[in-house]
């Protein structure tokens, strides 16, 4: 890490990035647009009703984009939201078995967009943001963290590696590791 | 269409609080080892599903593997493979359950040394690879020890049994491209096999002193996780109309020729059996140097073998599949992974009805695998890491004069479940 790859990365600005109560200008086409009319539905589900406290919330992938936005990339003083290496629209959720009829089980997805296409840090930012999620979801989510295709020279490669659960398992004990991986935490609040 | 039951018999108790990766049964006594990530070995018992001791001390990162030496008496002999690079070996007395029927005399006779005899003793650390042990097995008749790791390569270590517990060192095997993930040795022969993160399995041989690769299969598109083989004396299941003497015996003569079969788990989702050709078959079809890529005149060509896929197991999980385990009592296959599930198999004789089956002379046996019973969410949310077949030992197994087995699962939360199956 002592020579920066990617001197002159594009940066969002802070202001600009999606968030649950102030929609960034991107989405905002949803609130003057054909659904201006329609309530949303978020109106109906925060009634002060008070059997919702006992309901687990529903987990958004707006909520998975603010578990990560904030993590720092390591070779840059800025977060992977602001390098828009992450980003709300890349994110997925699903059932992780949709032909079981109540299964608790959901897959999040990830897909990271590294700022340039040989970037050798990828496996570490990856492994973050998959550490986050492990570390901060319940475990009925299955953690799917995979680079955008077309967007990294050995995409496969370190998808193959992020999607390895020995491999990570391992990496989490590795001290030398973890604390590129802490030190890329510590602006998460 | 699945007629048959899995049933939940115990938990084993208490459990580890930190993901368990592995659980191996003991050769002949009724106990367990798992393997914890919070650095311990537990064993457990499987008479009344409760822990006899924790093993600790031994390694500094997660124990990931663990096999149990074969052919020892009077005494247990494990061996444990971690993340700290290092695989451990590890002796105990057999006196589980001893102390309890005859308390008194044990006192009497061993006062000084009862205190000692409840422990494990850690006899020694075999260092060698670069990094992560993966998995351990040791060799059908307990000779040798196979250990593999991240760091690509496969060791072989042979136990001197000399009563100091020295370990050499007979070779050191680097041709996976990737991670190994599994080793295996064959039931009966001095062969092992290994799978891993470069989606192969391979199989080797000792010829003429050296221990080199004698196949390499390349069928899956994933990581390979796991390999079991079949039993010796395995066969498949014939129904009430046909001739179970005869499509037996058939079986069996066409098997002494190829032997037993191996079995393959993925991270491509799908579970295959690998078959190897019969030496007469295999030199007719392609010169061997071409199945391996290793010119002749390196390698004795008659130490090369072909090995066919023999099935594909129906598909039955959604995520990752982890292990793979077939009994050698039962013949039932199962299997488990991430997507939480357990799924059993059977393999069952079909009856040929086309001519051209018949006209080949001798006829070949055709067989087909189908799934016999499902449970989701087996360990709950979590994901399931290891199954392995058992002898049941529990008092609900007495009355039957059959023997019976048990199905032990192991998982991302520290439970190991005890399952019996009704077929």
């Amino acid at each position: 890490m002592t020579e920066v790859q990617n001197l002159n990365p594009t940066i969002l600005n802070v202001a600009d990035l999606p968030t649950r109560n102030r929609p960034s200008k991107k989405y905002s086409d949803y609130e003057s647009g054909i659904f201006a009319a329609v309530p949303n539905p978020a109106d109906f589900l925060s009634s002060d009703s008070e059997d919702d406290d006992l309901l687990e919330e529903p987990i958004d992938e707006q909520e998975i984009y603010d578990l990560i936005k904030l993590i720092s990339d390591p070779e840059h003083p800025l977060s992977l939201g602001e390098l828009a290496v992450v980003s709300l629209p890349d994110i997925f959720i699903k059932p992780t078995l949709p032909n079981v009829p109540g299964s608790p089980l959901q897959t999040v997805t990830v897909l990271i967009t590294p700022t340039i296409t040989h970037c050798s840090l990828a496996t570490v930012i990856g492994l973050g943001v998959r550490v986050r999620l492990e570390q901060s979801l319940p475990p009925r989510f299955r953690v799917d963290v995979r680079i955008k295709e077309g967007t990294h020279s050995t995409g496969d490669e370190v998808n193959k590696q992020l999607g390895d659960k020995e491999r990570v398992a391992a990496a989490l004990e590795n001290g030398a590791l973890m604390q590129v991986i802490a030190k890329m935490m510590e602006t998460c609040q | 269409m699945a007629k048959s039951q899995i049933t939940l018999l115990s938990d084993l108790t208490p459990p580890s609080l930190e993901r368990t990766w592995l659980t191996s049964p003991h050769p002949t006594l009724p106990i367990v080892a798992t393997c914890s990530s919070d650095k311990t070995v537990r064993v457990y018992s499987l008479t009344n599903f409760k822990l006899l001791s924790t093993i600790s001390g031994g390694h500094k990162r997660s124990v990931r593997t663990a096999a149990w030496k074969p052919h020892v008496t009077g005494e247990s002999v494990l061996a444990t493979g971690s993340f700290d690079a290092t695989v451990g070996i590890w002796r105990r007395w057999d006196n589980y359950g001893k102390n309890e029927s005859n308390a008194a005399e044990v006192e009497e006779s061993e006062a000084a040394s009862d205190e000692e005899d409840e422990e494990w003793r850690f006899a020694v650390l075999l260092d060698g690879h670069d990094s992560e042990v993966k998995s351990v097995s040791w060799s059908p008749s307990g000779m040798l020890l196979a250990t593999c790791a991240r760091d690509k390569s496969i060791w072989i270590w042979e136990d001197l049994d000399d009563g100091d517990n020295n370990f050499e060192t007979v070779a050191v095997m680097q041709e996976h491209s990737g991670d190994v993930k599994c080793v295996s040795w064959h039931p009966t022969e001095e062969c092992l096999a290994s799978g891993g993160y470069d989606d192969t399995i391979r199989l080797w041989r000792e010829d003429l002193d050296d221990w080199g690769q004698v196949a390499c299969i390349k069928g899956h598109s994933g990581t390979v996780w796991f390999l079991d083989w079949e039993g010796p004396e395995n066969t498949p299941r014939t129904s009430a109309e046909q001739d179970t003497s005869s499509l037996t015996s058939a079986w069996r003569s066409q098997r002494s020729l190829s032997g037993p079969r191996l079995l393959s788990c993925s991270d491509d989702l799908s579970i295959r059996v690998w078959r190897r050709l019969p030496k007469e078959f295999s030199q007719m079809g392609m010169s061997s140097s071409a199945a391996t890529g290793i010119p002749s005149i390196i390698r004795p060509t008659g130490a090369d073998e072909n090995w066919e896929e023999d099935a594909v197991l129906p598909h039955a999980h959604e995520l990752a599949i982890y292990a793979v385990a077939w009994s050698r009592r039962s013949g039932l296959v199962a299997s488990v992974g991430a997507d939480g599930r357990i799924v059993l198999y059977e393999e069952r004789f079909v009856t040929a009805t086309d001519s051209e089956a018949m006209e080949t002379e001798p006829p070949m046996l055709k067989t087909e695998w189908s799934i016999i019973a499902v449970v989701d969410g087996a360990h709950g949310i979590y994901e399931i890491n290891h199954a392995a077949w058992a002898k049941r030992a529990d008092r609900g197994a007495v009355d039957e004069a059959e023997e019976q087995e048990v199905l032990v699962t192991t998982a991302d939360d520290g439970s190991v479940k005890v399952w019996t199956v009704q077929r």
